[in-house]
């Protein structure tokens, strides 16, 4: 189980988290809405040691996180597909998978997972001896959700999964991060698209301007006037 | 005109222009030297079919080059030799000399391009064995032929070592550093304090080789534990500084004295009577500008002990040296610490995600990097028998980055080739160029110019040695217009520089 209690997050004097708290329980998919600058990608970072939180704790099975060194804590069972996809542009689409995979002692099931992101991302496969800096905007977010799976996390955390993507593959996305969860997979999911992530995800929070504003069931915040006129478009 | 008999064309002048400097036997060696050159510059080119066929058609180009080669020799011995005042070589070896030229070159051209025509696998072999051919003759055809090459073929060997060190900082790690002869100082100062008569303590230099590459390793470590969560360009600037500093380091330890702190400071100090234990006591360490001389030499059994005279000896040390480190740097690069080297360069926020530690694994770089310097600079000290502090100052980590750049970051066989080529041209060329200026201007132009300041001045600047670093300089610049690969590329840097152009054609 992953927890944040009462984070504060910084970037200097700009005040991005003003203490949130987030849980997110094995099995989990939870997403996390809210507008641009809200700090959704902040708390990913924060989760990941990317940024540190100034008071606060993060602790996954009961471990604290947040004094881990950032690779400490990939190795501990968090992977991310982050904002902005930071694959590894002169590696081949194979090498950036193997990298996902750099964390794992136990390599015994390697081949059957790799094949398991190709069943997914068939076009990855076509493309495995691509550089990853040549794929097109949507390749490369596959790429980074197939590597951020190929680490075998304990947490998998997604950074606006769909972001660039057609409408077709956003909807493919979706799918493919619904099939992860029922294969016992544990997902905080960060998304504009609150429509499609409350339609797969069991809770989500709103976040605003670095507070959590509402915490619900997805189902229930679907139906919160507040979240559709905002988040939903609904007038 | 078929692209491929230009290039023969081309190479033949090249290499006809070379045997100017040389003379004598040079235009053999150098012809064969041609030919391979050539042949594998073809392969690529000409179509895949039977090695019969592909050696026939590499032949046409082949024998062009060779038949310019031969052309452009025989100028140089008819003419160029009065000119720069020397008497024609003799008649056998000048018959001998370019018949073998002539036909080494043509000969090789083809049967290179033959290979070709085998599979891979086989291709492969048949390369690895006509290297080993060459690699292994060398030196006695050499000695043979008198052009004496071997002793300063080992200089370029040794930057070819400290080229495939600084290949896994800057090539697979992607951290610049530009005071990496500060490691190869260590190395070479260990091996000169261990194993010098001046301080009495004649080590054997097979033990010391190794204790000054751990030495230079672990100054590698101590050197980069500090520095190394710095990124880019603040890096270069440290690494920088540090190169400056270690020479004059080793400049200044001349007066040391080393005591134990515990009975001869912290006792006292409590009225406790006890005898200092000193270990040094003014030890002239470094012995300064003067630096360390003799420097003790290495010793085997059936051959003896290795003498400056003998350069054959020291030749097959640095080429052991040499496939020592290329086989422990391919077997790095492919273990899981090269993937992470690889993944830091990339982008090292992303490396962090994977659960790639960037301080160690950098560390890990700079240290083994550091290691291989070590080696080269024990091999260096023992080589020219003493160690002088100005050889290792900035311009000689510049040129180690030079030998990088020039063969392609990030390849092994391109920094063996980059080394090979800019040191052969600094320490064979450019001399040999001098030498071949000064006699051409002595016998032609200097005794028509009346003024003496002007006749002494045309002659001063007529050295070619002096510009050296105008064209190394040179040398980059024309590189990074025109191949800003290097010579033999990585696949991966070629991939990224040349990404938009692929994507017009
Ligand atoms: N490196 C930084 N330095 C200073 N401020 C930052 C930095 N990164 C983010 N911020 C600020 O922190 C706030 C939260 O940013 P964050 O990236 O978490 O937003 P977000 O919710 O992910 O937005 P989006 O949906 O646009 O990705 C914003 O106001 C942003 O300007
Ligand atoms: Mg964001």
């Amino acid at each position: 189980m992953l927890e944040l209690k009462d984070v504060h997050t910084y970037y200097g004097n700009i005040h991005a988290l003003k203490g949130i708290s987030i849980t997110v329980k094995d099995g989990e998919i939870v997403t996390l809405i809210g507008s641009n600058g809200a700090g959704k990608s902040t708390t990913l970072r924060t989760i990941q040691g990317l940024n540190r939180p100034r008071s606060g704790t993060v602790t996954l099975d009961g471990v604290s996180l947040e004094k881990m060194e950032a690779h400490k804590i990939a190795e501990f069972g968090v992977a991310q597909s982050p904002e902005g996809r930071m694959i590894f542009p002169r590696m081949t689409v194979m090498e950036n998978l193997e990298m996902g995979a750099y964390v794992r002692k136990d390599l015994t099931s390697y081949k059957d997972d790799l094949e398991h992101v190709f069943s997914l991302f068939p076009r990855l496969k076509e493309r495995i001896n691509q550089k990853g800096g040549t794929l097109s905007g949507g390749e490369q977010q596959m790429l980074a959700m197939g590597r951020a799976m190929m680490a075998k996390p304990k947490i998998l955390l997604l950074d606006e999964p769909s972001m660039g993507l057609a409408p077709l593959l956003v909807e493919l996305i979706f799918d493919i991060i619904k099939k992860l969860n029922e294969e016992g997979t544990t997902i905080l999911l960060v998304e504009q698209n609150a429509l499609m992530a409350l339609s797969i995800a069991h809770r989500g929070y709103v976040l605003q301007t670095g507070e959590i504003v509402l915490a619900d069931d997805a189902k229930k915040l679907m139906k919160n006037e507040d979240v559709q006129k905002t988040y939903l478009g609904v007038e | 005109m078929q692209p491929n008999i230009k290039t023969g064309i081309t190479f033949g002048i090249i290499g006809g222009l070379l045997t100017f400097l040389f003379g004598g036997w040079s235009v053999a060696v150098i012809g064969c030297f041609m030919g391979i050159g050539l042949g594998l510059g073809f392969g690529g080119r000409i179509e895949k079919s039977t090695p019969f066929n592909m050696a026939k058609e590499a032949s046409k180009p082949g024998f062009t080059a060779a038949g310019v080669l031969l052309i452009v020799s025989l100028i140089q011995n008819f003419v160029i030799q009065g000119l720069i005042g020397k008497s024609q070589a003799e008649l056998n070896t000048f018959i001998f000399s370019n018949l073998i030229a002539f036909l080494g070159s043509a000969g090789l051209t083809c049967l290179v391009v033959s290979f070709g025509g085998y599979d891979k696998k086989k291709e492969q072999t048949y390369k690895l064995a006509l290297l080993a051919a060459v690699v292994i003759a060398f030196p006695f055809v050499d000695n043979f032929t008198e052009l004496r090459w071997t002793a300063q073929i080992i200089f370029a060997l040794i930057f070819v070592i400290l080229g495939l060190g600084l290949n896994i900082v800057v090539g697979y790690a992607g951290l610049l550093d530009l005071g990496y002869a500060a490691f190869f100082a260590i190395g070479a100062y260990t091996t000169g304090i261990l194993s010098s008569p001046v301080h009495n303590t004649e080590w054997n230099f097979w033990l010391v080789i190794w204790i000054a590459a751990a030495m230079a390793g672990l100054w590698g470590l101590m050197l980069g534990a500090p520095t190394l969560p710095l990124r880019g360009d603040y890096l270069a600037i440290v690494t920088l500084g540090f190169g400056e500093i270690v020479p004059v380091l080793f400049k200044n330890l001349i007066d040391v004295t080393i005591k134990e702190p515990l009975t001869c400071w912290i006792l006292p100090l409590f009225r406790i009577q006890t005898t200092c234990i000193t270990f040094f006591e003014h030890a002239d360490l470094t012995l300064g500008e003067k630096g360390i001389s003799p420097i003790g030499r290495p010793y085997l059994p059936i051959i003896g002990e290795f003498e400056s005279s003998k350069p054959i000896t020291w030749y097959f040390l640095i080429v052991a040296l040499i496939l020592l480190s290329v086989f422990i740097i391919n077997r790095l690069r492919d273990s899981r610490l090269g993937r992470a080297w690889m993944a830091i360069r990339e982008d090292e926020l992303a490396a962090a995600q994977m659960g790639i530690d960037p301080v160690k694994t950098k560390l890990a770089a700079f240290a083994m990097g550091a290691m291989f310097s070590g080696f080269a600079g024990a091999f260096y000290a023992a080589y020219i028998r003493g160690i002088f502090p100005s050889v290792f100052d900035f311009s000689a980590s510049i040129i180690i980055l030079c030998v990088v750049i020039l063969g392609g970051i990030g390849n092994i066989n391109g920094v063996i080739v980059g080394g090979l080529v800019l040191m052969t041209a600094d320490r064979l060329f450019l001399p040999a160029l001098k030498d071949f200026l000064t006699a051409l201007l002595t016998h032609t132009v200097l005794p028509s110019i009346s003024n003496p300041a002007v006749q002494a001045a045309v002659s001063a600047n007529a050295n070619p040695i002096l510009y050296r670093f105008l064209l190394f300089g040179l040398t980059l610049v024309i590189m990074m217009a025109v191949r800003p690969e290097g010579l033999i590329p990585n696949a991966q840097v070629r991939a990224e520089l040349h990404a938009n152009e692929e994507k017009k054609g």
